[in-house]
């Protein structure tokens, strides 16, 4: 026995040695080799990071970017558009400067067409200079919509390029070129101008030419949907590499020139997305700033951000403002549904907005009630509307007694729709997408509505096709949480799109309604009106009688949050965009 | 052994396209449109329609799977004109959310899987067995408490919540810088930097895993030295050393060989926690994601098929290995 022992141990000991030695050999490697870290920089210099959970920009082919992060972000650093935003903080932000074009063009006809001419001295990555037939060939592929996807379709609807049966344009892209001769009509060059010609008045079109969408491709270098992978660039920065799920580089373009662009001042010599961070770990960089300059592209997680928001040692890194979007629920008022305007005032008298802005965060990090689809940072275009949450009965937790008053009214009015609201077996149907904070809402909205006798139920939409869903008008239900913000300074994309079938997203379907053919009417008009003054007052106007029917209830003006490193200079909100004004953006030293 | 060879990969093939048709079913018939997941905010029937088109879904379900099978044996091309592209054989589609060849995405995938399996595999077997080995040896006394403590820590601590506090820790110590964390580099061009991208998952899967093997080793070891014919060769004079390396390890680990066959093939599908934490690019991840976010059907697709593939293959080797190691499984 004692001879086995003896053995025993030599056995064990070498084993131990082994395991030992294994764990030395990964010590080694944690001590010895894993130091690393980044060195501090200057103004002028350096290497800007950036982190998100997310595996990828949505996208980043001009033609196909919609978000507001994505659009500042490769505005200011790979790709130009005849006119820009002025990077700029405050009000003064969306006001627009001639970009690629000397001006910020010239309307004519009644603001039916639209003239440009580039600027000279312009060129791509490869030094070839930027003509007007690139501009063409740009706006050209967004009728692609076999290949290009997703991408703001505002130049394609107000190109004077006839429609086709069943709604599409007759042109259909670069790559078929059917319908080609079309387009070559509808925008044409002469040299350097380059011409656009509208199927109508549209006073604000050069804001529209602040989306990529109507920036320069060279025709040569189109991959069609590979183009999502690598645009050619004629900004300051052109892209290195760009790997999905792992990271993004920019580098300087050395074609570009400073003197041929007034908009922007490229800082930092670098610049790197790093992809599909766990929120986790992004958050400890931010909290703990342990890359000083990083700047973080998402959202801090909820507890996080408030210990982010809490500590004064971070004053100075972070950002908590009033984002460009409106958070509602949209009365789908067509025959059958929220028809009866009694049952949309029950609905929102009810409605405990202080529980659902709670449970988002509350009013310090999501949002406050708002009284309007329009938001305060049009400035010009808004004003605040009267009755709603300005009326006397209203309370912030709802008000049962208001809404039942209003319940009664609504049982004589309109005794179809009463029924309906209040039969158990029928109700309301409240469209949301799957989530589990909307989960938790419906609940506080159940509660609310039980209160005021509404019976109300709920139909969960996977989040990923919640929209696609909601404007189908047969799968839509009575009333649908959404969300909106402005694609430009001017209530014109929010007005149109939310209140007009045409516009895209009217989630009321309110075309049906006896006040809609004079309410669309002056929508047209007001579109039309080159007179800003006038078009806001008209605006105004038109909110107010959108809040009046009640199209839309539970409004919130959201906010958001932005949280940066303590290396990171030049930081502030640009408005139009809703989030970082990214080119002014630099490295401290 | 070629007939047996013969039989078991001619299963493989049949149980492999049994689980693509699977999948793809399951896929097909989920109440989930990628038509419309894929269309963004200007959203409407007619661009709809031209994205059920783009992905190739406006076509029956058979017709898509064989398009499918096709595809893995020729050239398969998408778009038109300038917009034209193709996918070379052997091809598992085209990922339009990553604008990519789903065979190019498992080839940049792979490795990264394949590199942290393997070292991960390397230690926790030599751990797992070191400790089995010697708990099995030093049966009660304080290294059997040790490792029995070792193995009730390893398997009750989830991956995801080891690998984060492991990071979360090496970042805090200065170790590791988290944003520069996971890039992926070729051992064979950068063979620090390899070490440097996987050291931590290895430790981090190496304590789950070896933590069970430790486990399994002690049993297996103390069941395997009661047996007749360990005590007849101590009866002969041959040495414990002998007696351990010849006949008790020989018996001990040959069940734990087709533990660890599947468990290498089930971890070179991907590690999807481990991966996704330390954000290494690797086919955990892109299946993950495929699912979770993307609703990528060619890359799930491969990303199944392939895993499906490496365990029926794994087990094929374990079963020959397994023959070879233990006399016993040769004798009946």
């Amino acid at each position: 026995m004692s001879g086995t022992e003896m053995t025993g141990r030599h056995v064990s000991r070498r084993l131990m040695a082994l395991s030992a030695v294994a764990a030395l050999v990964v010590a080694g490697v944690i001590f010895g080799i894993a130091k690393g870290g980044n060195s501090g920089g200057v103004s002028k210099g350096g290497t800007l990071n950036f982190v998100t959970n997310q595996t990828q920009f949505d996208h980043i082919d001009p033609s196909r970017v919609y978000t507001g992060r994505d659009i500042a972000f490769f505005n200011s650093y790979v790709y130009r558009n005849l006119v820009s935003y002025k990077p700029a903080k405050g009000s003064a932000g969306s006001s627009l400067v001639p970009d690629l074009a000397t001006s910020t063009g010239v309307p004519s006809n009644n603001a039916k067409t639209w003239t440009f001419t580039l600027r000279s001295g312009i060129t791509w990555q490869d030094s070839t200079p930027v003509t007007c037939a690139d501009e063409q060939y740009g706006v050209s592929r967004a009728f692609a919509t076999d290949v290009i996807t997703d991408g703001p379709q505002y130049l394609v609807g107000a190109l004077d390029i006839p429609i086709a049966t069943g709604g599409s344009s007759m042109y259909k892209g670069p790559y078929s070129k059917i319908g080609q001769a079309l387009f070559d009509k509808a925008i044409t060059c002469n040299g350097n101008t380059i011409t656009f010609h509208l199927n109508r008045s549209f006073a604000d079109f050069n804001y529209a030419l602040t989306y990529p969408a109507g920036s320069p491709v060279k025709a040569s270098v189109d991959t069609g949907d590979r183009y999502d992978l690598k645009p050619f660039s004629d900004g300051p920065y052109m892209i290195a590499a760009y790997k999905i799920g792992d990271e993004m580089d920019l580098v300087r373009n050395p074609a570009w020139k400073q003197s041929s662009d007034p908009v922007r001042i490229p800082y930092p010599d670098k610049i790197t997305v790093r992809f599909g961070l766990s929120q986790d770990v992004a958050d400890q960089i931010m909290l703990g700033n342990s890359n000083p300059n990083t700047v973080d592209l998402d959202a801090l997680q909820p507890a996080n951000l408030r210990s982010f928001f809490s500590d004064p040692s971070k004053a100075s890194e972070r950002l908590n403002v009033f984002d460009p979007y409106v958070r509602y629920a949209a009365m789908n008022i067509s025959s059958g549904h929220m028809d009866c305007l009694d049952i949309r005032k029950a609905v929102f008298f009810a409605y405990n907005t202080k529980g659902l802005i709670k449970l988002s965060g509350g009013s310090t990090f999501y949002g406050t009630p708002g009284d309007n689809p329009i938001k305060p940072v049009l400035g010009l275009d808004y004003a605040p509307t009267t009755g709603n949450i300005h009326d006397p009965s209203w309370k912030v937790t709802g008000n049962a007694a208001a809404a039942k008053a209003f319940m009664v009214q609504a049982k004589s009015d309109c005794p179809a729709a009463y029924e309906r609201a209040t039969n158990p077996a029928k109700g309301l149907f409240y469209d949301l997408p799957n989530t589990a904070t909307q989960q938790k809402g419906s609940v506080l909205i159940k509660s609310a509505m039980d209160a005021a006798g509404i019976v109300m139920k709920f139909n969960f939409i996977p989040q990923g096709q919640y929209y696609s869903t909601v404007q189908d008008t047969t799968k839509q239900g009575d009333i649908s949480r959404a969300g909106w913000g402005a694609d430009w300074a001017n209530a014109s994309t929010v007005i149109y799109p939310l209140f007009v079938k045409e516009g895209g997203f009217d989630l009321s379907q309110n075309w049906g309604d006896p006040t809609y053919a004079s309410f669309k009417a002056n929508v047209l008009k007001t579109l039309a009106m080159t007179n800003r003054a006038d078009q806001a007052a008209s605006w105004k106007k038109l909110a107010q009688f959108a809040m009046d029917q009640y199209w839309i209830v539970g409004t919130v003006f959201s906010k958001g949050q932005e949280v940066w490193g303590s290396k990171v200079g030049g930081v502030y909100f640009w408005e139009p965009q809703g989030t970082f004004g990214f080119g002014q953006l630099y490295v401290k030293a | 052994m070629l007939k047996f060879l013969a039989k078991r990969l001619t299963a493989t093939v049949v149980v492999i396209g049994l689980i693509s048709i699977s999948v793809f079913l399951i896929f097909s018939y989920l109440p989930m449109d990628p038509a419309a997941l894929t269309c963004g905010k200007a959203c409407n029937p007619v661009v709809i329609a031209a994205n059920r088109h783009r992905l190739g879904l406006d076509v029956s379900v058979p017709v898509q799977y064989g398009r499918f099978v096709k595809g893995l044996f020729v050239d398969r091309t998408w778009g038109e004109g300038a917009a034209k592209f193709s996918c070379p054989a052997p091809g598992f589609g085209y990922s339009f959310n990553r604008h990519e060849c789903v065979t190019q995405l498992i080839k940049e995938a792979f490795p990264v899987t394949f590199s942290l399996a393997i070292g991960s595999f390397i230690l926790w077997m030599l751990l797992g067995i070191s400790f089995g080995i010697v708990a099995a040896r030093k049966q009660g006394k304080w290294q059997d408490k040790a490792a029995t403590a070792f193995v009730v820590a390893g398997v009750s601590l989830p991956v995801f919540v080891t690998a984060l506090l492991t990071l979360l820790a090496a970042s805090k110590l200065g170790l590791v810088n988290p944003i520069e964390f996971g890039r992926w580099v070729s051992p064979f061009t950068d063979p620090i930097g390899w070490l440097k991208t996987f050291y931590l998952p290895w430790i981090v899967l190496a304590l789950f895993s070896s933590a069970s093997y430790t486990r399994f080793t002690r049993s297996n070891v103390i069941e395997t030295s009661s047996e007749d014919y360990i005590r007849t060769a101590r009866a002969k004079g041959l040495s414990e050393k002998v007696i351990l390396r010849k006949h008790t390890l020989r018996a001990a680990l040959a069940p734990l060989l087709t533990l660890a066959g599947i468990d290498f093939a089930v971890l070179l599908g991907g590690a999807i926690f481990t991966e996704t934490i330390f954000n290494l690019p690797g086919l955990g991840r892109l299946s993950i994601n495929a699912v979770l976010t993307d609703y990528d059907l060619p890359v799930i697709l491969a990303t199944t098929m392939l895993a499906a593939t490496l365990v029926v293959v794994m087990n094929l080797i374990v079963d020959v290995l397994y023959a070879y190691l233990d006399p016993r499984v040769r004798v009946g």
